[in-house]
């Protein structure tokens, strides 16, 4: 009996010391959208090497899934996960259930290294993928934006030079506007030029997504931004963005919103079919050379590079300044969940992802856009990718989505109308997006 | 010595029966109770009684007309063409060479699963560089903007539904041929019946209780329409391709974040699902009644 005794004992020591050394390990779920979980995973390799402690868990999940699951799991409070990355547009909607780390790091000053500089990121960057309501609710991870990608060696070649001249009787170049841009697309579009090395001029998305309701303010930007503009609808708000006027009304229902729609519509025909096209449709049609131009976020330089299609890459692909000069933020934050149970370790692991080196690794292994103004500055980046100087530029230069709670609701109402006028099927005109503008009342219940 | 073995056997069935109520009916009750509310996650408020204003809300919300209107389309020209061509296959197969490799082939559409049938089929109908596009030029047939035109897009859909679905007829038709007895088959042909008065007098009123099965069947898929939608056109372009379930998934999940008013639509798509399916089986019966 006292030897059966003895083993139960033993035996339950062996378990409890298992457990006590199980519990000493924290485990982060850490959330990310596809484009940002190579270059975590590979920063939780690092983060675990100096806290052999933690173990990081990245779990990539799609875009159409990792908002409403995220959106449900901090309205719930499960805590499913400890760190995410958030988009930033939907800043408003999942703000309560994200830590304040201003309000933390002030509560857990042991945890913060001195040598992480906030003040090293650009403001507005740090504003939109950064604060909502005066809270610092996440940290900028990936500063993503729209750049517009053409084909440099047939912007170069002579032969073209000259019937480019002898078509429009102008020079052939990069176009600055989008009034150029049509000149040019249509020249690179073999149906209105049999002579044109690409089928089509340029390729667009306008499909019935939310990438619908971001393409359409690198159209309608560079009127809201215009001196004209600025004075008509008023600074822009950043939480509210580029649609909304300063005090906050619909803009889009004015002449310059008409404007914008009709670029669009002028560019279609040069596009291979716009309407059910998206992101995937257009880096392919770039890749695979059926296209000359295209404009498409900063993550799409990877896929580029490896096309056989666009090699030499750097004598075939050239990276501009949006056409008219706006192009739209796509940011992306890391943020940490008001319900883990590991908020230490997770403000830890966020503090390093983020931090001067990791910001840089990341660009350089990965090419996920730097958040940090050191990065790119820095001259080994700006070297290695010639993306970066008009990256810079970009940044300080694009328009904004809204990033109120709303948001959602007003990209569908959106994308829905623009798609019929885009078909045909509504006129466009201010009266009717007067009838959107109205509708985007009665979500914001003004 | 009786009521041992009736609570004996109470207890084993409890599990289950407390397992369906969790899983089954709580989910279900919880969507009625919450359809009486105005919850919105977006709002981070708690649910608030509204009684049957979201009930009222659906015959002023556009986009369940137009929602309606594309499932009316999928169900009028959809499902007779599933049930034609289904029908068409299960008959002719039957005894031709390689019939066995055949019906296998011809099960692969309903084995692929949907997100897979989604992708593949948005690479068909790319405009570019899909299969479909390709083989219309041969016939100087310009390219189609399948999934980028309001026409296109609603004939995309069908065509997705129909490869998907028709095996599915095609299988219980086929099923329920082979359970046909022989010698009333024999028997019609030493009476000098041919192939088609085989057919019409004796295999189609053998196979009739199927075809009701099937109409109620695929009745209640196509008004559960999501995935392939979901997967290719994302409803659009405009409203075109938006079928009642995904509107549902956009105004409760995707978009909306109206868990109150995501719960109506799903209670009166429920209804509208039990209502069809009690007026198909009456029909059906009612018809058997006739026919004795």
């Amino acid at each position: 009996m006292k030897r059966f005794l003895l083993l139960v004992i033993l035996f339950l020591v062996f378990v409890l010391g298992q457990n006590i050394q199980a519990q000493k390990e924290v485990v982060l779920n850490v959330w990310s959208s596809p484009d940002n979980a190579d270059a975590l995973v590979d920063i939780s390799k690092r983060f675990m090497e100096k806290y052999p402690n933690i173990k990081v868990q990245v779990t990539p999940i799609s875009w159409e899934v990792l908002y409403p699951r995220m959106l449900a799991d901090v309205a719930t409070k499960t805590g499913a996960f400890d760190v995410a990355t958030w988009d930033v547009m939907t800043a408003g909607a999942v703000a309560p259930g994200f830590v304040d780390l201003e309000e933390f790091r002030k509560q857990n000053p042991d945890l913060v290294d001195p040598k992480w500089d906030p003040k090293d990121f650009d403001p507005t960057i740090w504003h939109i993928a950064g604060m909502w309501a005066g809270k610092n609710i996440g940290i900028p991870f990936y500063c993503n934006t729209m750049l517009f990608y053409y084909r440099k060696d047939l912007f170069s070649d002579a032969k073209l030079k000259l019937e480019f001249k002898k078509m429009f009787n102008k020079d052939l170049k990069v176009p600055t506007t989008w009034e150029e841009t049509v000149d040019v697309a249509k020249f690179f579009t073999k149906k209105f030029n049999p002579k044109s090395p690409t089928d089509y001029g340029i390729a667009l998305m306008f499909p019935r997504t939310h990438t619908l309701f971001y393409m359409y303010l690198i159209f309608f930007a560079p009127y809201r931004r215009s001196p004209e503009g600025l004075k008509k609808f008023g600074d822009v708000d950043l939480d509210y963005g580029d649609y909304f006027t300063a005090d906050k009304k619909p803009a889009f229902n004015s002449p310059e919103g008409v404007k914008a729609l009709e670029m669009m519509k002028a560019l279609m025909p040069y596009s291979p079919d716009p309407l059910g096209s998206d992101y995937g449709e257009t880096l392919e049609y770039f890749a695979k050379g059926t296209v000359a131009m295209v404009p498409q976020w900063t993550g799409v330089w990877a896929n580029f590079k490896v096309a056989p299609a666009l090699q030499p890459f750097d004598k075939k692909v050239g990276v501009a300044v949006m056409p008219s000069g706006r192009s739209v933020s796509g940011n992306w934050a890391l943020g940490l969940n008001v319900a883990s149970k590991n908020k230490r370790e997770a403000f830890l692991f966020i503090q390093f992802a983020t931090n001067k080196e990791n910001d840089k690794a990341k660009f350089i292994k990965f090419g996920v856009a730097p958040s940090r103004l050191s990065t790119v500055r820095d001259p080994e980046v700006r070297k290695v990718d010639p993306r970066v100087s008009v990256f810079l530029q970009t940044i300080k230069t694009q328009s904004h989505r809204p990033r109120i709670p709303e948001e959602p609701k007003l990209e569908d109402v959106t994308v829905g109308f623009f798609s019929q006028i885009l078909l045909g099927e509504r006129p466009n005109t201010v009266e009717e997006l007067n009838k959107l503008a109205d509708e985007w009342l009665k979500i914001l219940k003004k | 010595m009786e009521k041992g073995i009736k609570r004996s056997a109470i207890l084993m069935v409890l599990p289950l029966v407390l397992f369906f109520l969790i899983l089954t009916i709580f989910p279900f009750l919880y969507m009625v109770y919450m359809s009486f509310h105005h919850y919105n996650l977006l709002e981070w408020k708690p649910p608030q009684f509204i009684g049957l204003e979201n009930y009222f809300n659906l015959f002023k919300d556009k986009g369940v007309i137009s929602s309606i209107d594309f499932t009316l389309l999928l169900i009028l020209i959809a499902l007779p063409i599933e049930i034609l061509l289904g029908t068409f296959i299960a008959i002719f197969i039957q005894n031709i060479i390689g019939e066995r490799f055949i019906r296998s082939v011809l099960l692969i559409p309903m084995m692929i699963p949907a997100v897979v049938a989604g992708v593949m089929w948005k690479m068909l109908f790319n405009v570019e560089y899909g299969p479909i596009n390709y083989f219309l030029s041969f016939f100087n047939i310009e390219k189609i903007p399948w999934l980028g035109s309001s026409i296109y897009s609603k004939i995309a859909v069908i065509i997705m539904d129909i490869w998907q679905w028709t095996p599915f007829i095609f299988l219980v038709l086929y099923a329920g041929i082979q359970t046909i007895p022989q010698d009333l088959i024999e028997a019609g042909k030493v009476d000098g019946a041919n192939r088609w008065q085989i057919l019409s007098h004796i295999e189609f009123p053998m196979l009739k209780p199927l075809f009701w099965i099937i109409i109620i069947l695929r009745l209640v898929d196509i008004l559960k329409l999501f995935d392939i939608v979901y997967m290719t056109t994302f409803g659009g372009p405009g409203y075109a391709t938006h079928s009642i379930s995904f509107y549902i998934y956009k105004v409760s999940v995707s978009f909306g974040w109206d868990i109150g008013y995501g719960s109506s639509l799903s209670v009166v798509l429920l209804i509208a699902i039990t209502i069809l399916t009690t007026i198909l089986i009456k029909t059906m019966r009612l018809w058997e009644l006739l026919e004795l």
